[in-house]
């Protein structure tokens, strides 16, 4: 049988690959779940610093000496570059604490810019009224980076609605 | 069969100028030109794929003698898909920052022409030795293709250099579309014409 020898040989390859597939994963998936789990430990600290928080339906309630002094919500939001996520701290009046962004894929040096802190410190405080671009509200789009940096504004503004 | 007598040295030096993958023979240039944006992704981009490309040559070279020729294809992609996978899961585990400058582009590895052209074209021919040697020269001229044009595409595009922490900046007023697309193109074509210019490639 000519057609034997072909199908043996393909079916062997993706056997054997695929067993050290799955020993590669189950080595590196508690590695890659603890990478994931710090980011964004790093990042509520960040915006909540000094706070111990507990999880809740993926919410993040971060209390202060037993005092609840609000929450943080990951959002995920469309930019230019596909799916962004966003993490935004929200304190207990309902307004802005902080933002950060925990993965994006926008354009370097472009779209970027509007993932960085000089962008993002502008939410601090806001509460949903003040949150549209100006003159309307009070946040500055990026110029060049417009679509980024609605992205970011619309994710802030779902995560006070959410919450 | 009467082997030629193997030229280590010539198979490891080619593929950085004569038969640099990128400036020669032109392959790859997508994602080629999606990561050429910064100097410090450009070397990420450069150690995935030497992993992958060396990974899946030595593999292939080994296993050439077995490989029905019907469906070498497939299995070659079967190896590649794997050693990129590998790499994902090791680079998500333990440099989230690097995956998440690389993107998309690092599973993209696997549909890269240049890993497919060098293990048709040599590895699944030549013995491991002259593999490697190979697969280490094409890595070489594909980071040295890379890092040199991320390095005047971040230059000119952010006005300055962003590496591992330090960076300066030259200029205020940067030519951001030198990081888009057409930037690259640019980039690219400049850099091809002056080499051919001086006789290099």
């Amino acid at each position: 049988m000519k057609i034997l020898k072909p199908v043996l040989a393909l079916t062997l390859t993706c056997i054997v690959w695929g067993l050290i597939l799955g020993y590669v994963h189950r080595i590196t998936e508690s590695k890659i779940a603890e990478a994931e789990r710090k980011e964004r430990e790093k990042m509520i600290a960040e915006i909540f610093p000094g706070c111990s928080f507990e999880e809740e339906n993926s919410i993040f309630y971060c209390f202060q000496n037993n005092r609840l002094v609000g929450k943080a919500v990951e959002v995920e939001t469309k930019g230019y570059g596909g799916t962004m996520r966003v993490l935004v701290g929200i304190n207990a009046d309902n307004t802005v604490r902080g933002v950060r962004v925990l993965s994006h894929n926008e354009t370097r040096g472009i779209g970027s810019r509007a993932t960085e802190p000089s962008f993002l410190s502008q939410f601090e405080n806001l509460g949903k009224e003040q949150l549209a671009f100006k003159p309307q509200g009070q946040v500055e789009a990026i110029t060049g980076a417009t679509i980024s940096s609605r992205a970011i504004l619309e994710a802030v503004k779902r995560a006070l609605e959410y919450g | 069969m009467a082997e030629e007598k193997p030229n280590l040295r010539w198979e490891a030096e080619k593929g950085l100028l004569k038969k640099n993958p990128v400036f020669v023979i032109l392959l790859g240039l997508c994602p080629f030109l999606a990561i050429s944006k910064s100097v410090e992704d450009a070397i990420g981009m450069t150690l995935a794929f030497g992993f992958v490309l060396l990974g899946t040559c030595l593999v292939t070279s080994l296993i050439r003698r077995w490989v029905p020729r019907d469906v070498r294809i497939p299995m070659f992609v079967v190896i590649i898909a794997s050693f990129v996978t590998i790499t994902e899961l090791i680079v998500r585990a333990y440099s989230p920052t690097l995956r998440e400058h690389l993107g998309i582009f690092l599973p993209l590895i696997t549909v890269n022409c240049i890993v497919l052209g060098r293990v048709e074209a040599f590895s699944s021919k030549r013995s491991v030795l002259e593999s490697l040697a190979d697969a280490i020269g094409m890595t070489a001229g594909f980071g040295l293709a890379i890092i040199s044009i991320s390095f005047i595409r971040e230059l000119l595009g952010t006005g300055g250099i962003k590496f591992f922490g330090y960076s300066f900046t030259i200029f205020g007023q940067p030519a951001s579309g030198f990081l888009l697309s057409p930037g690259g193109f640019l980039v690219m074509g400049g850099i091809l014409a002056l080499l051919k210019k001086l006789g290099v490639i």
